[in-house]
């Protein structure tokens, strides 16, 4: 007895994603995720092209209109293959699949404040932090508390005014108030949490409340709830008596574990199987098929069979492609080919976050039109996709198309099978 | 096959591979973010701190560096999290073990917490009086004071006939007793035999009416997790040889060892090998012939070998899935089995951990913690309005029924049920 109809390997964006489409379609779905995916360090929005040219510094507004010169300039990248309807569709689809109503602005991209104040272009973002979009020239006040490292309320604040985006911008440094006051040190999760109490928002309103009067919006860092965000959010505008907004922290990231544990469930919800901290370790192929995958229980290998199988396991950050310092790069669950250089020399660019990317980072898997592994143009195993950061020539750096290719390659395999 | 990775090759010793699993770590702190503990308490800075981080500081000729890992629960989620397979609780376990090595004193509260089998044996003769006895609160209160154990902590109620002993003088008697080629041993553990022995007899029957017969070592003990939590590592040892001796000869002959506790079997499967250092040929094996039981009952049902006779039970039940059985790292059999019975409906409750943590909940610094961390699994409990919960380990159903007042069951339990067993 096959108790899956799909196996997804891999838990961050494209492994939920494509889980959650196949669980909702009726399959019977198990994913497998060795931790917790790279989602919970990200910012929780949804980037689908954001540079082009991609060493451009200004960001893209229209997206749409910039992608077929983002096509033609990278004819193997996943978006060509698969192509803009599929895009938009697999957007459509991801916003069916979280509570959180996450919202496109028109066909341009949302430009947000980053956690130093840059601006972040992206088109799918959760309303609290598209309230800050830096289109609008609505002034705000950006606070911050103390206790929380990292989180420069003055630098946010000083770099929006630097770019002259004809936004009035004011910072305001807080020490926690009760119930939070004891504490010297807080993170992001502890921060959010505080938020969800009552008492706190209302010791916090207090403060502020006199000293945001000049302004049209407030911006606090992304930690305004975890599990009743929402109402947090509806609290906090009610009693400040205007829009609230969330700037990003460094990770991990509030938004990005709220767009996890939103994912997360949905498929539970549906009754899909999820092994979190397990991984999977090997994968058989017989006659251009998988037969099964194995995993790596506490105590011993254990088989795990479905029709299908789905490999979104990340590029080499994610642990879906390992190197060596023999310049060797290989795939680990099936050993599939990586179009790579086996000169080391070759793989990384003397700047560290060149706009470019890595070359190293566009390594991965080679697929055909049904996003099937290739060896030469011949399918290595015909129930068997790649989804996500582990596709060839789609480093998620460049132009910033890391979970537009996560979404549009989980809503094509979705498709094929559901 | 393309394995890259076999565990019967490992040529590294697994002491080794959980000190160096520090080196995998790149400080993402998505341990921190996913610690049940550090998120509602600042006396546990989190486990990328007091693991990976300070691990580089633990020169063995040195004293341990800093008192908060106390704090951790070992509840293990750190580990499960963790994308880059840094062996955070394991690490934690063995720092423990040193803290209180260089303190040269461990509490008599946590020795006496870790000998559950000692107090099992006390208990059971005395059942009804103990029983009695342990409710009252200014006796609680008093326990308290004197030794450290909180007086709100859930006390289980010790079972008047323990399980061996049914098993020895009922059981092992009756005419109904299956007697078969087919041969299963079952680890019973403390909590079977002193406090629930229904579970024990639960299983029995589950895994009888599977044409299985079920053997019960008698010189089985307690497996030694709650000592090695409390830093004693020379007594679980012990015990730990104790059950691997007794288990080992049913594991030559090719026998699958089950368990209904999930901690326990978590001791045989991985920490007598991963924190206790056991790792020889005995203790592999025992480690990779050991199930939990609806893991069990589970490779069965693939096998198309499970007894589909349920009779359908039309409800919707809450079931937690603990920590210590999530850190088995083979999924969620419980559910999958369970949905097998007709018109069931297992509300899968999403919380991390209950608080309890074997001992940690019940000691008086650490209850308040405890029960913080089991809030929102608690929240949801109650919000079903079910009358009955499930879950597969015992301190947890103790945890959530005393939270909660709805009274906890464990899966196999349900399984009896739907079989007509009970």
């Amino acid at each position: 007895m096959s108790l899956y109809d799909t196996v997804v390997i891999g838990a961050g964006l494209a492994g939920l994603t494509t889980a959650c489409h196949l669980q909702n379609k009726g399959q019977r779905v198990m994913l497998i995720g060795h931790g917790v995916g790279a989602l919970v360090l990200g910012s929780g929005c949804i980037d689908v092209l954001g540079y082009q040219p991609v060493e451009s510094v200004e960001p893209v507004r229209a997206w749409p209109d910039k992608l077929s010169s983002f096509m033609a300039d990278h004819p193997q990248h996943p978006y060509s293959l698969l192509g803009e309807t599929k895009i938009n569709e697999a957007l459509h689809a991801f916003q069916g699949l979280t509570e959180t109503e996450y919202q496109q602005n028109g066909s341009e991209n949302w430009l947000v404040p980053s956690a130093v104040g840059a601006i972040h272009p992206t088109c799918l973002a959760p309303p609290s932090i598209a309230k800050g979009h830096l289109g609008d020239t609505a002034s705000m006040l950006i606070v911050g508390f103390e206790e929380l490292r990292d989180f420069y309320p003055a630098l946010i604040s000083q770099n929006i005014s630097a770019q002259n985006l004809g936004i009035e911008t004011e910072s305001l440094t807080l020490n926690l108030p009760e119930p939070g006051a004891s504490k010297l040190n807080i993170t992001p999760i502890e921060l959010a949490t505080l938020f969800e109490q009552a008492d706190f928002r209302q010791q916090l309103v207090s403060v502020i409340k006199a000293r945001c009067q000049d302004y049209d919006r407030i911006g606090f860092p992304a930690v305004l709830g975890l599990g009743r965000h929402a109402k947090v959010v509806v609290d906090l505008e009610k009693q400040l008596g205007r829009p609230v907004f969330e700037v990003g922290t460094l990770p991990p990231s509030v938004p990005g574990r709220r767009l996890f544990e939103a994912l997360k469930h949905t498929f539970v919800q549906a009754k899909g199987r999820m092994n979190i901290g397990t991984k999977v370790v090997a994968g058989e192929v017989k006659d251009g098929r998988v037969t099964q995958v194995q995993i790596e229980t506490t105590n011993r290998l254990k088989p795990i069979i479905a029709e299908n199988y789905v490999l979104a396991t990340g590029g080499i950050l994610g642990g879906g492609i390992q190197t060596d310092d023999q310049g060797r790069v290989w795939e680990p669950v099936f050993n599939l080919p990586i179009d790579h250089n086996s000169n080391r020399q070759t793989w990384f660019t003397p700047k560290f976050l060149s706009p470019v990317g890595q070359p190293v980072s566009s390594y991965g898997v080679v697929v055909n039109d049904r996003l099937n592994p290739i060896e030469d143009t011949r399918p290595i195993a015909d129930n068997l996709y790649i989804v996500g950061s582990l596709l060839a020539h789609a480093d998620w750096t460049q132009g910033r198309t890391g979970y537009g290719v996560a979404l549009t390659t989980a809503k094509h395999v979705a498709d094929l099978l559901g | 096959m393309t394995t890259s990775h076999d565990l019967d090759e490992i040529t590294l010793s697994i002491w080794e591979q959980v000190q160096h699993s520090a080196d995998l770590c790149v400080k993402c702190n998505i341990c921190t973010s996913f610690c049940p503990v550090a998120n509602v308490t600042d006396m546990f800075p989190g486990p990328k701190f007091v693991g990976p981080q300070a691990q580089r500081f633990r020169n063995p000729h040195e004293i341990s560096v800093d008192d908060s890992l106390d704090y951790c629960s070992g509840c293990g989620v750190c580990s499960m999290v963790c994308p880059h397979g840094v062996k955070v609780m394991e690490m934690n376990a063995k720092a423990r073990y040193k803290l209180y090595k260089t303190k040269k004193w461990i509490p008599l509260r946590n020795r006496i917490l870790g000998r559950s089998e000692l107090l099992g044996w006390l208990g059971s003769p005395f059942a009804p009086i103990a029983n009695v006895t342990l409710k009252l609160k200014p006796l609680r209160i008093l326990i308290e004071g004197i030794m450290g154990v909180h007086r709100d902590a859930p006390m289980p109620a010790f079972s008047w006939e323990t399980f061996r002993g049914w098993y020895q003088t009922v059981h092992k008697k009756s005419p109904q007793r299956v007697i078969s080629d087919k041969k299963v041993v079952f680890y019973h553990a403390c909590s079977v035999n002193y406090y629930e022995a229904f579970i024990g007899k639960a299983a029995i029957a589950v895994l009888e009416h599977n044409g299985y017969e079920v053997i019960v070592p008698k010189d089985q003990v307690c497996c030694g997790l709650p000592m090695l939590s409390n830093a004693e590592f020379d007594a679980a040892r012990q015990n730990a040889r104790t059950n691997i001796n007794s288990l080992v000869r049913y594991a030559r002959a090719g026998h699958k060892i089950v368990g209904t506790s999930s901690s326990c079997t978590l001791s045989l499967k991985s920490d007598y090998r991963h924190i206790l250092d056991m790792d020889d040929a005995d203790a592999r094996l025992v480690s990779q012939q050991t199930y939990d039981i609806c893991e069990f009952l589970l490779e069965l049902a693939q096998a198309g070998e499970l007894k589909t006779d349920f009779q359908p039970i039309n409800a919707s039940i809450p079931y937690h899935s603990p920590c210590q059985l999530r850190a088995h790292n083979m999924g969620l059999p419980a559910i999958e089995l369970m949905e097998l019975i007709p018109g069931i409906q297992i509300k899968h409750i999403q919380a991390d951990c209950c608080g309890i943590a074997g001992t940690y909940g019940y000691k008086k610094e650490k209850h308040d913690i405890s029960m913080a961390v089991g809030k929102s699994l608690f929240e949801q409990v109650k919000a079903t309005e079910s009358d009955v919960a499930i879950c597969d380990s015992e301190t947890c159903r103790w945890q959530i029924e005393h939270a909660t007042g709805t009274k906890m069951i464990h899966p196999v339990q349900l399984l009896a049920q739907a079989y007509g067993l009970t």
